[in-house]
C-alpha cells in the first residue's frame, strides 16, 4: 500500500506542481469494492484464456422426406458448414484441434465415419481428428460444450463443435428387442415412451391447453416467417448446393438450398384446430404444435480468446457455462425449466440478466410450461421462431441455435449481453448453456444514457 | 486508422526499428499505481485491425519499453518493481524474460537502447539514478547518480554513442558522457519537474525537454542559458517529447491534458497539429522511423492508436 501511495503522490505532483513538492499526504486507502464480487461483472478478458466463438453457421433446415435435403447425403450437409467456418475466417484448417459432431439417430460408427469424410470434403487435412457425441436432442449443444471444455482444459486451442441430422436417412427407430427388466423400473420404462406421449403428460400434468399450444405454434411460424422475410437468417445460413429428385419422374435437378422450408407464414388458429391429436385420442399434441422432423447441420468455431486476438478474428460470443440436468423421463420436456437456472447460476447470473433465449420447441406444451415456470418474458424467447416453424433436426439443433442466437445478439447490439440456449432431452434431461456477447468487455464503448432510478451496482451490493 | 484496446492502462508505445508494421506497448494495471503489467507486441495489418503478436505478463506495471537496435526480436522493459527485463519474441512466453536485472531500488521509468553502438542500453528510475547496461553482463556497467529526485527519462544522443541526456524531477536536464566520471552539463531547464527529453535527430547539439510547467523547451547545449524555443500549448504537464526522425524541426509530445501535439520549433507558429483522440492522460508517443509521418500513441484510456499525421486517429 505504501508503494501505491508513493506512486500516486509522484504522479499527482505532475498535475499539481504548486502544492508543496514533497508532502506525503495519503489520498489512497483500501476499501471493500462496493460493486461486490458478482461473477458477471467481475469477469474480464484480461488473461485471454476464456473460450470464444468466432464463427457459427448452419445450413437451412428442411423438412425430412419432402424438403430440400431429401436427396442429400448427411455428409454433404455437414461439409459445407465446416468449409464455411474455414473460409470465412481464413483459418488454416490444420490448426483445428478437434471436430466434435453431435448426431442422434444415425448408427454410431457409420455416422462417425460420415463425419470424418465430411471433414475431408470440407478441406481439412488428415491430421485433424473428428468424433461424434450423442446426448439426444442437445447433441449439437453438447458438442459445442465439449469443445469449450477441451479448450479450457488445454487439450487444444481451436476446435469445432457441430451438429448433423438427416431424419430422412435415419428415422427414429429401435433396433432389437427391449430388455423385459424395464418393467420393474418405472423410470427405465418411461424412457421408452414416445416423445409425443411425454408431451401429453406435460400438457396434462401442468394444464397446458390445446388452444395455448396452437397459439404458440402460430407465433413461432409468424416470427420465423418475419425473420426470413427481413433476411435475418442470411448471416447464419450457408447455402448448400445439392440435388433434388422429382418423386414422379425420377429426374435429378441441381439446386441451392438457402432458406428454411418448413415455415408456414399463413398458419391460423382455425387450421391448427382442425388437426387431430397424434399420440392420444383426447390429447392436445398435434403435428401442428410439435417440432418438425427435419434435415440440417450447423457448426461453431471456438478458440481461446488469446488465439482469436492474435489472429485478429472478430469475437462473436463467449462461451460461459453449460449444464445438463436429469428430470423425470415421463415428462422429459420440463428439462429446460431445470437446466436453465443451473447454467445461469453457474455463470454467476440471474434469470433477469439474460437478454435472449433460444429454447427448443420440441413441443408447444413443454415449451410453454418451461416459459411459464421460469416466468420468462415471451419477447426474449425464440425471437426468430423455434423448432415448430424451423424444424428440429435432432443432433443439429444445438449448433443451429448457437448460430441463431449469436447472430441475433450481434444484431441487437450492446444491450443484449447474455444469451441462453436450452432444450429438453429424450429420456428425461435438460441442457442449457450461457453465452455472452463477444465485445462487451473488449470493444470501445462510449458512455450511454442511464434511465433514472437504476441501481448500477451489482446485485451483491444491494 | 486502427486502434487496439489493451486490458491495462497504456504507459508507452514504440515502433520497431526493423519492421514498419510492428509496435511494442507497455501497460500497467490500475494506472500503474497497483497491480500487474503487460507488454504487448502488436502487428499492424494493412486495411485490417491491429492484431496481437505476443504479450508478456509481469508482476508489476511496465512503464516503458525499448526495441533492441541490434536484434529484431529483442525488447527491454522498464518495470515498476525496479527490475529491467529482456524479452526475446522468438522464444515462447514460457522462456521469457531471458534476463531480469534487479538493481534499481524504485520504479524504473524509462529504457533506451543505444542506436549507435547497438550493444548497450540505458534505464532511469525513480531511485534518482540512471544505469548503463550491456547484454553480456549480469550487472549494470555504470550507475549515474547526481540527480536529486526521480529520473524520468534518459536518452542516447543519436550521433555519439557515449553521450546521453537525462530528465529529472529535480528540474534539471543533465548531459553525460559515459567516459567521464560525472555529468558534463547541467541544464536548469524548467522551474518544475522535467518529465522527458529527446535529442534532435539532425542536430546533435539540440535537445528538447518537457515539463510539469506545461511547456516544451528546445535547447542548444552549446549555449544553454536561454532556450532556443519555448513551445506553449499544452494545458497540463507534458509527459513525453519525441523528435521526428524525418524532419529536423518536427517534434511530437503528449500530455496530461489528454492531447498529442505536433510542433515545428523552427516555425513562428510552432504548433502544427493537435490530436485529442485520447479520453484519458496521453502518456506514450512514438514516431515511426520506417514510415514517414506514422505516429503511435497510448494513454490511460487503455487504447493504442496508430495513424498518419494529418489523419484523424479515430477515423475507422
Amino acid at each position: 500500500m505504501e508503494k501505491a501511495i508513493n506512486r500516486q503522490s509522484i504522479l499527482l505532483h505532475h498535475l499539481r506542481p504548486s502544492s508543496s513538492a514533497y508532502s506525503h499526504e495519503s489520498l489512497l486507502s483500501a476499501s471493500v469494492c462496493a460493486a461486490g464480487d458478482s461473477a458477471s461483472y467481475q469477469r474480464t478478458s484480461v488473461f485471454g484464456d476464456d473460450v470464444v466463438i468466432v464463427a457459427a453457421y448452419r445450413t437451412a433446415i428442411c423438412k425430412s422426406k419432402r424438403g430440400g435435403f431429401k436427396d442429400t447425403y448427411p455428409d454433404d450437409l455437414l461439409a459445407p458448414v465446416l468449409k464455411a467456418l474455414i473460409e470465412k475466417t481464413n483459418l488454416n484448417p490444420s490448426e483445428v484441434g478437434d471436430i466434435v459432431v453431435g448426431s442422434v439417430l444415425a448408427p454410431g460408427s457409420q455416422r462417425a465415419s460420415e463425419c470424418r469424410m465430411a471433414a475431408f470434403y470440407a478441406g481439412f487435412p488428415e491430421t485433424v481428428p473428428v468424433r461424434t457425441v450423442n446426448r439426444q436432442c442437445s447433441s449439437g449443444l453438447q458438442a459445442v460444450a465439449d469443445v469449450a471444455a477441451a479448450i479450457r482444459a488445454g487439450f487444444y486451442d481451436i476446435g469445432i463443435g457441430a451438429g448433423l441430422e438427416s431424419m430422412t436417412v435415419n428415422p427414429m427407430s429401435w433396433e432389437g428387442s427391449v430388455n423385459p427388466r424395464v418393467k420393474s423400473f418405472e423410470n427405465a420404462q418411461n424412457c421408452l415412451l414416445p416423445m409425443g406421449i411425454t408431451s401429453e403428460n406435460v400438457a396434462q400434468r401442468f394444464g397446458v391447453s390445446r388452444e395455448k399450444q396452437d397459439q404458440a405454434a402460430i407465433e413461432s411460424h409468424r416470427k420465423a416467417a418475419a425473420a426470413t422475410a427481413s433476411g435475418k437468417f442470411k448471416d447464419e445460413i450457408i447455402p448448400v448446393s445439392t440435388k433434388i429428385v422429382d418423386p414422379k419422374t425420377g429426374q435429378e435437378k441441381p439446386v441451392t438450398i438457402s432458406v428454411d422450408d418448413g415455415i408456414r407464414p399463413n398458419t391460423t388458429q382455425a387450421d391448427l384446430g382442425k388437426l387431430k391429436p397424434v399420440f392420444k385420442k383426447d390429447g392436445t399434441t398435434t403435428a401442428g404444435n410439435s417440432s418438425q422432423v427435419s434435415d440440417g447441420a450447423g457448426a461453431v468455431l471456438l478458440m481461446k480468446r488469446s488465439v482469436a486476438l492474435q489472429k485478429g478474428l472478430p469475437i462473436l460470443g463467449v462461451f460461459r457455462t453449460f449444464a445438463a440436468v436429469g428430470v423425470d423421463p415421463a415428462i422429459m420436456g420440463v428439462g429446460p425449466a431445470v437446466a436453465i437456472p443451473a447454467a445461469v447460476k453457474a455463470a454467476g447470473l440471474e434469470l433477469n440478466d439474460i437478454d435472449l433465449f433460444e429454447i427448443n420447441e420440441a413441443f408447444a406444451s413443454q415449451f410453454l410450461y418451461c416459459r411459464n415456470k421460469l416466468g420468462l418474458d415471451p419477447e426474449k424467447i425464440n425471437v426468430k421462431g423455434g423448432a415448430i416453424a424451423i424444424g428440429h433436426p435432432l443432433g443439429a439443433t444445438g449448433a443451429r441455435c448457437v448460430a441463431t442466437l449469436l447472430h441475433e445478439m450481434k444484431r441487437r447490439g450492446k444491450d443484449c449481453r447474455f444469451g441462453v440456449i436450452s432444450m429438453c432431452i429424450g429420456t428425461g434431461m435438460g441442457a442449457a448453456a450461457v453465452f455472452e456477447r463477444g465485445d462487451c468487455v473488449d470493444e470501445l464503448c462510449n458512455a450511454k444514457k442511464v434511465e433514472g432510478g437504476v441501481n448500477l451496482l451489482s446485485k451483491d451490493a444491494r | 486508422m486502427p486502434v487496439f484496446k489493451t486490458p491495462f492502462n497504456g504507459y508507452s508505445v514504440k515502433f520497431s526499428p526493423f519492421y514498419e508494421s510492428r509496435i511494442a506497448v507497455a501497460t500497467a494495471q490500475n494506472f500503474g499505481i497497483l497491480g500487474n503489467g503487460r507488454l504487448h507486441v502488436l502487428d499492424l495489418n494493412p486495411g485490417g485491425p491491429i492484431s496481437e503478436h505476443i504479450a508478456f505478463d509481469t508482476a508489476d506495471g511496465v512503464y516503458d519499453v525499448s526495441w533492441s537496435e541490434s536484434h529484431d526480436s529483442l525488447l527491454v522493459a522498464a518495470i515498476a518493481d525496479g527490475s529491467v527485463k529482456l524479452y526475446d519474441l522468438a522464444l515462447p512466453p514460457t522462456s521469457n524474460p531471458i534476463r531480469s536485472f534487479h538493481e534499481h531500488t524504485r520504479e524504473v521509468h524509462s529504457a533506451d537502447y543505444n542506436p549507435v553502438r547497438r550493444d548497450s542500453f540505458l534505464t532511469s528510475s525513480w531511485d534518482d539514478t540512471s544505469k548503463l547496461w550491456t547484454l553480456d553482463r549480469p550487472t549494470s556497467v555504470r550507475t549515474f547518480k547526481e540527480h536529486a529526485y526521480c529520473v524520468y527519462s534518459s536518452v542516447w544522443n543519436p550521433r555519439h554513442g557515449d553521450v546521453f541526456a537525462s530528465a529529472s524531477g529535480d528540474c534539471t536536464v543533465r548531459i553525460w558522457d559515459v567516459r567521464e566520471p560525472g555529468s558534463t552539463m547541467i541544464i536548469p531547464a524548467h522551474d518544475f519537474e522535467v518529465l522527458s527529453c529527446d535529442w534532435n535527430k539532425y542536430d546533435d547539439c539540440c535537445i528538447a525537454s518537457a515539463s510539469v510547467d506545461k511547456s516544451i523547451r528546445v535547447w542548444d547545449v552549446r549555449s544553454y542559458r536561454t532556450p532556443v524555443s519555448v513551445l506553449n500549448g499544452h494545458g497540463y504537464a507534458v509527459r513525453k517529447v519525441k523528435f521526428s526522425p524525418h524532419r529536423q524541426g518536427l517534434l511530437a509530445s503528449c500530455s496530461y491534458d489528454m492531447t498529442v501535439c505536433l510542433w515545428d520549433y523552427m516555425l513562428e507558429d510552432a504548433l502544427v497539429g493537435r490530436y485529442d483522440h485520447h479520453t484519458e492522460f496521453a502518456v506514450g508517443i512514438d514516431m515511426s522511423v520506417l514510415v514517414e509521418g506514422l505516429l503511435a500513441s497510448t494513454g490511460w484510456d487503455e487504447l493504442v492508436y496508430v495513424w498518419q499525421h494529418g489523419m484523424d486517429p479515430r477515423a475507422p
